[in-house]
């Protein structure tokens, strides 16, 4: 009878090959030959039908103290070869994280279309309804009906696309000829906002372009007054900027609004001064006001009854001032060098 | 405009007000300050010297050598090489350290050999002006040492007030209607300023008749015993300050009281006129004038002139003649101030593309009373200067103007409304008053009598009144209301389903198909339109475009799109673009002339040429996938392809290799490779050799058809059977043939047919064709079996010889 402590028993002999494996796999061997028949245990196992059957019992306990302690001996071993392995991967080997990844293709939206939606959903959310307008619009909406008649100054400034000589048809200057059409279509009170492309007969350089984008916004109700487009425009704010910002109203002259207004906004970008609001700390952001009854009444609404504001939101400025984009010029480039940046 | 704080202060007392708080108040209150700015700021450092002595230079035969007493006890060298420089005058001196217009700052130098310690300066050195034939002298009364700018009345400060913003302000266009806002801003008295015509003698009046209708008034008074001197420095500074540049007496008098009172004038030489007076009348076709400006202008009918007798010797309201004007010579003067209309002067002005003060004021309207009052305070102002002015005979004053004041009914619950604030009556009245409306109280309503220099465009209806009491107020005392009002949801009208359906469109190209959308000018170019074969397609036409390549709006939104192609190509292997927008169908207008929109998905894809691409690899191949799958995720999971047919083909599309695109039995768009005499048209060869392909899809027909989103159907219960199927059949034999006998071989067991391998060439022996399908097969209510498999196979077996063909064995 050989005792466990003896070092050169068929059992120590084992332990050491188990404790000694190199890796998993020779573990794996080790583990067939070991635990196996032909192992310390299974030779034991074997021999007992030739044995005496008084010994038979104890031959029997003893190889199952031997299986035990050899798979004792073979869990160990491979809970530290486990933690080898997990140790070895966790190196991370030759990982080179400036490796870049492999590419992706990838499409994307137009920087104006991402913008007109966060506005859509923002207005939609505030229950307005979301009009649109036809490009190539009649005088008589683009002008007349906005109580700017011919010869009135205002429209000097618009350097207007025309499109007929009669002067009938042109490329609509702003957004603002689809408050008539609102008003045509909608009964009071409503509440809608116009994002579209409008037109300027005009020189094009790094800040001006004949083709760019507005967005009108029109509120007809009952009592609606200058107090409530202080609130409207500061929950546009939020809404843009993501944060509370201060505004101020100045008077500013509309032919389509009385009194109008041009609105500042503290400038979102710095406290002190900066290039975007030319070191002012007010940023110029939108010419509005409240309706003009003479708008109104060509919408066919009775402006006794019925108040309303109106303002004009530069959907390409807040664009450019929203990705940092120095040149309008690229917006409507259709250049992959500009739209694979968003 | 610019407007001078010194300047104001001839009408309201500022003392305390500092220009920056004017100026922060005229932004807030009345209209946009563009700039404020020090007037010439070095003159507050540049000195009175008093020159002691001058000697010649040793040196040099033009130089002088002054000694200068700068009123610090000390004495300066300084070397000057002007003329006119003599002791015992006072003169403006630049010391060293000191900055002047043009970067020039100033140093102790040696000039010659002989040290000098600073300059004595002349008009032009210190930003004054052109005077530069000698030093500038001073007025012997000046105190030495002192800064020029004080003792002159330099010392100002320049506000700049946005034009733009005064365009409904005929009375903000002088400093007088300024300083009415600023008094009633601050709360000031406004000084008081006699306009009133002094006595004159009673000669004969100078004859003027008015023959054309866009003159209101005319006002001719003529005066004598004058000449064309040197203005006083206090009349040279306010120009200055401004922007004006003095001239002599007569000329800066007269713009003084346009700068100050707003209402543009003229002096003609009364010598120069002719005994018939003067006659208002408009241009005759094809006559010409020579304009103060030395320019000759061809005239039309449209023009007003002023004329001496039958001359014309002013362009009414926009500028004098070249033959009339004060010379030299002038010792009596003929005063014109008169109201024209306002749309007559900005259209020759716009016209002749000659913007002056004088045009700028009269295309707002003014006020028709002031010509009297101009004719007044140039004869008083005259008078301090030049006592022995005289009036030898009653000014004429002809045209049928009346005054525009009026009274208009304000609502003091009105303004409230409006505001949506709290004002009291009181506070209403009290504005308005200041502000220079009378003011009277009718119950419960004010009756304001609106001043004729607020009444010829500015103030017409109560709400200008509302306007005013709110901007005097100051907007930022209204406080903040939130809309009320149901809120229900958006109604789900055309522009709602439009829009949802671009946005779905854009959603899938720009995220699972990976295009780029892009959004082009609705200017499409000629050339492109020519290339296109659509010059002779009818366009909407902006008849008067100053910006090239914008004549043309287009029919459709492929144009645009097709002519990014090439510029792309040269940077980009593969050019995936998209574009939801408008086009313009002129020939079909609505009776008011609106020509019909059309709404359109337009997309295209350009790759790098290659004959070797998988059959599923070819732009075609990939943008059919797309424009499919982006249809199919708008909600129209019906949509079907058909073979393109040349009649339906259009322009861009070639006739032959494309499909059309069908919801239910609308046709809803087209998927085609390029026409190949347009590729070739749009650049795509050579370098850039492209396989390119474009869709056009109508979001109008999408709209007009049944929307059937994906159908769901239930799990299969049973496991389904994968078998690939390789066939090799004639060239001519159609995959979609193949297809369908595919799945019609299976009786019902077909669940989906796949194609995943074509070729030709190589090992296939001519003429034939191999393709590869995988195809599923499934029954609903038990497994399949090996023998189903078979019995499968061997009816496609079947199927395709009779197409002409054979499967290939594994």
């Amino acid at each position: 009878m050989t005792t466990s402590t003896d070092p050169n028993s068929p059992l120590s002999l084992a332990l050491a090959q188990l404790r000694g494996a190199a890796d998993l796999e020779a573990l794996k061997a080790l583990e067939r030959d070991l635990l196996g028949k032909s192992g310390p245990a299974g030779q034991i196992l074997a021999s007992i039908p030739t044995l005496p059957p008084e010994e038979r019992k104890s031959a029997g306990a003893r190889a199952n103290e031997i299986k035990r302690a050899l798979e004792e001996a073979l869990s160990a071993r491979k809970r530290e070869l486990e933690d080898v392995a997990l140790a070895a991967e966790r190196t991370g080997g030759d990982f080179d994280a400036t490796l870049p990844p492999a590419p992706l293709e990838r499409g994307g939206l137009h920087p104006v279309t991402r913008v007109v939606r966060d506005l859509e959903d923002l207005f939609t959310s505030m229950g307005y309804t979301i009009l649109d307008g036809p490009e190539v619009e009649l005088d008589w909406y683009n002008f007349e009906a906005l109580n700017i008649p011919k010869d009135h100054p205002a429209r000097d400034a618009q350097d207007t696309f025309y499109c007929d000589p009669e002067g009938r048809v042109v490329l609509r200057t702003h957004t603002s000829p689809v408050q008539i059409r609102a008003m045509e279509r909608m009964k009071p009170p409503f509440r809608a906002i116009v994002p579209g492309k409008v037109f300027r007969n005009e020189a094009v350089d790094a800040s001006h372009e004949h083709t760019f984008h507005q967005m009108e916004g029109l509120v007809v109700g009952k009592d609606v007054s200058v107090g409530h487009l202080i609130g409207a425009m500061k929950t546009l704010l939020r809404g843009v900027f993501g944060k509370d910002i201060e505004i101020r109203l100045r008077p500013g002259y509309f032919p389509f609004v009385e009194p109008g207004f041009e609105l500042d906004a503290r400038c979102p970008f710095c406290s002190t001064g900066c290039r975007v609001c030319k070191q002012s700390t007010w940023i110029e952001l939108l010419p509005c006001g409240m309706v003009h009854p003479n708008v109104l009444k060509s919408g066919g609404i009775d402006p006794e009854q019925w108040t309303g504001f109106a303002f004009g939101l530069g959907l390409s400025r807040l664009v450019m001032l929203r990705y940092g984009i120095d040149d309008v010029r690229h917006l409507l480039s259709g250049d992959l060098r500009f739209l694979e940046q968003f | 405009m610019k407007i001078s704080t010194r300047w104001l202060g001839r009408h309201v007392d500022l003392t305390g007000i500092s220009p920056k708080q004017i100026a922060e108040a005229l932004t807030i209150h009345t209209a946009e300050v563009e700039g404020l700015e020090p007037f010439l700021p070095h003159l507050g450092k540049v000195v009175v010297g008093h020159v002691l002595s001058r000697e010649k230079h040793p040196d040099a035969d033009k130089l002088g050598v002054c000694q200068v007493d700068v009123g610090d006890g000390t004495t300066r060298q300084i070397v000057c090489g002007a003329a006119n420089v003599a002791g015992g005058q006072r003169v403006a001196v630049a010391l060293p350290g000191v900055e002047l217009p043009g970067d020039f700052k100033i140093k102790v130098s040696k000039i010659r050999g002989v040290e000098s310690q600073g300059m004595i300066c002349s008009e032009r050195e210190l930003g004054l002006g052109d005077e530069h034939a000698g030093i500038w002298v001073l007025p012997e009364s000046v105190a030495i040492g002192k800064p020029v700018a004080l003792v002159l009345g330099l010392d100002d400060w320049v506000i700049e007030i946005d034009n733009k913003s005064l365009t409904h302000r005929p009375d903000l266009w002088g400093h007088r209607g300024v300083g009415i806002e600023v008094a009633a801003l601050f709360g000031r008295e406004l000084k008081r300023l006699d306009t009133s015509l002094p006595a004159n003698a009673s000669g004969p009046v100078f004859p003027v008749r008015i023959e054309s209708a866009s003159c209101s008034r005319y006002v001719a008074l003529p005066i004598d015993g004058v000449s064309p001197r040197r203005s006083p420095d206090w009349l040279r500074a306010l120009l200055f300050a401004v922007g004006q540049r003095p001239i002599d007496l007569l000329v800066d008098l007269s713009n003084f009281v346009m700068l100050d009172i707003g209402q543009p004038n003229h002096v003609f030489d009364r010598n120069a006129l002719s005994k018939d007076g003067i006659v208002v009348r408009d241009a005759r076709p094809g006559e010409r004038m020579k304009t103060l400006d030395g320019v000759e202008r061809a005239l039309v009918p449209s023009d007003m002139l002023i004329c001496s007798g039958d001359a014309p010797v002013a362009l009414a309201g926009v500028m004098g003649g070249e033959g009339s004007k004060v010379a030299e010579g002038t010792r009596s003067l003929l005063l014109e101030v008169a109201t024209f209309q306002p749309a007559v002067v900005r259209r020759t002005s716009q016209r002749l593309a000659l913007r002056t003060d004088s045009s700028a004021r009269f295309e707002k309207n003014l006020d028709p009373t002031l010509p009297m009052q101009a004719a007044g305070h140039f004869v008083r102002l005259l008078r301090e200067i030049e006592p022995g002015a005289t009036l030898p005979c009653p000014p004429t004053d002809v045209g049928p103007w009346r005054d525009p004041a009026r009274t208009l009914q304000v609502r003091p619950e009105r303004v409230r409304q409006l505001l949506g604030d709290d004002v009291p009556d009181d506070e209403v009245a009290g504005i308005l008053t200041r502000l220079g409306f009378g003011v009277e109280k009718q119950g419960t309503v004010l009756a304001v009598r609106v001043p004729s220099a607020r009444a010829t465009k500015d103030v017409t209806i109560e709400q200008d009144l509302v306007e005013e009491v709110g901007r005097t107020r100051g907007y930022a005392r209204i406080p903040e209301r939130a809309l009320v009002a149901d809120i229900a949801p958006p109604k789900r009208d055309e522009g709602w389903n439009r829009r949802m359906l671009a946005r779905a469109l854009q959603d899938r190209l720009a995220g699972g198909a990976r295009f780029r959308e892009t959004i082009s000018y609705s200017f499409v170019a000629d050339d492109l339109l020519a290339k296109l074969g659509d010059e002779n397609e009818p366009h909407v036409r902006v008849i008067n475009s100053g910006v090239e390549g914008a004549s043309r709006i287009r029919r459709s939104v492929m144009p645009s799109l097709l002519g990014l192609l090439e510029p792309n190509r040269r940077r980009r292997d593969t050019v995936a673009l998209f574009e939801v927008g408008k086009g313009y169908v002129p020939e079909c207008s609505s009776p008011k002339g609106e020509p019909a929109e059309v709404h359109e998905l337009g997309i295209v894809l350009a790759a790098a040429a290659t004959k070797d691409a998988r059959f599923d690899a070819t732009s075609l191949a990939r943008l059919r996938a797309s424009a499919l799958d982006a249809v199919r995720a708008a909600g129209f999971a019906q949509v079907v392809e058909r073979p393109l047919t040349a009649e339906d083909a259009p322009r861009w599309a070639h006739p032959v290799r494309g499909v059309t695109l069908h919801v239910g039995d609308a046709r809803v768009g087209f998927v085609a490779e390029l026409e190949p005499r347009l590729r070739r048209a749009l650049g795509l060869v050579g370098d850039v050799d492209s396989d390119a392909a474009a869709a056009l899809i109508s979001l109008d027909a999408l709209l007009n058809a049944e929307r059937k989103p994906a159908a769901f159907r239930s799990l299969p219960k049973f496991p389904g059977v994968k078998v690939d199927v390789a066939v090799l059949v004639p060239a001519t034999v159609r995959s979609g043939d193949l297809a369908a006998a595919l799945e019609k071989s299976g009786k019902g067991l077909v669940e989906g047919v796949e194609l995943f391998d074509l070729y030709a060439g190589g090992s296939v022996e001519a003429g034939k064709k191999s393709l590869a399908f995988h195809v599923r097969l499934l029954a609903a209510d038990r497994t399949l079996t090996e023998e189903d498999v078979q019995k499968y196979l061997s009816r496609v077996e079947r199927a395709v010889g009779e197409l002409g063909g054979a499967v290939r064995k594994a």
